[in-house]
């Protein structure tokens, strides 16, 4: 079973996903796939909070910055898989540390097709992206990229998913399938 | 009328291109404060709310036209309020301006990653 969670920010989405992940993978394998790149103090606490809420939860944390296929390098793709974010594997794709931060459009297509291709292959996974599209904004052709591409990503997987919710101020929207808990 | 609304790249004008078979000649995209309503769909009305002193008395004036229309209006309302009056103001117009229009149609689409929420 395949989930997508998108909301705004602090709406409890990684929250239900959570209990979505931990209720798909009965007493099998459960892995939480780790996004964010820390970048400073204010990221570690971010990392250390997350890992609080996890702790007793069983899931073993895979550190994946980009390519999400790779999380099959060392994980059971028959077990499941907690994407949290989509977001966050788009930004550091399209915008590479390692070059600068220099947009890298290729990159974050080679990001959302590995996304895609993840979420065929494993018997498992919750993903949670951010609802980035309802502001009265200009914003910089950089940000409008991001914003374009995550929206493409969102709905491909939101597509080929079973069960697609939208999260506000931690009520469910259940926009495709059903949400048993 | 048909309204069709939803974030930015959501899907809108796809899903009116599957849903009612409209084709590229079909549909005129606000840039100004001008609509051809002579075109079936009529994309970004947002872009004409933010151009037009009065978007609601327009719509009102020209009610006959757009009976039988197909109209795609981008959610612009979420966030903080905005630091500049024109988007304020922009904001503020587009959404009177939708709540008008939700009124009037027989059906409100929203689109959320491209599946279909029917509101109305």
């Amino acid at each position: 079973m395949t989930f997508f969670l998108s909301g705004g920010a602090k709406c409890g989405k990684s929250g239900l996903a959570q209990r979505i992940a931990l209720s798909l993978a009965g007493d099998g394998p459960r892995y939480y796939v780790a996004t964010l790149i820390p970048t400073g103090a204010e990221d570690q606490e971010r990392i250390r909070l997350h890992l609080e809420d996890r702790a007793g939860m069983g899931f073993q944390t895979v550190e994946c910055f980009t390519d999400v296929m790779d999380c099959l390098r060392y994980a059971d793709p028959r077990g499941t898989f907690l994407v949290d974010s989509v977001t966050s594997l788009i930004q550091n794709a399209l915008f590479p540390a390692e070059r600068n931060y220099e947009m890298d459009p290729e990159g974050a297509m080679r990001c959302a097709d590995s996304l895609v291709q993840f979420a065929r292959t494993v018997d498992n996974a919750v993903f949670v992206s951010d609802y980035i599209y309802a502001e009265p904004v200009q914003y910089s052709a950089s940000t409008e990229e991001y914003r374009k591409i995550l929206a493409a990503v969102d709905r491909r997987l939101a597509g080929l998913c079973d069960t697609v919710i939208e999260m506000t101020a931690g009520q469910p929207t259940i926009h495709k399938g059903e949400l048993k808990l | 009328m048909i309204l069709i609304i939803g974030g930015a790249y959501q899907g809108k004008l796809d899903f009116a291109k599957e849903q009612f078979g409209i084709t590229e000649a079909d549909i005129h995209t606000c840039a100004d404060g001008q609509i051809d309503f002579s075109r079936r769909c009529i994309d970004k009305v947002e872009a004409f709310a933010a151009c037009h002193p009065d978007p609601i008395g327009y719509f009102e004036e020209n009610r006959a036209a757009w009976q039988d229309s197909i109209l795609i209006l981008q959610d612009i309302f979420c966030g903080v309020v905005p630091m500049g009056a024109e988007n304020r103001v922009w904001r503020q117009k587009t959404g009177r301006l939708a709540q008008y229009l939700t009124r009037e149609a027989a059906q409100v689409s929203r689109i959320f990653c491209g599946l279909e929420q029917r509101l109305k």
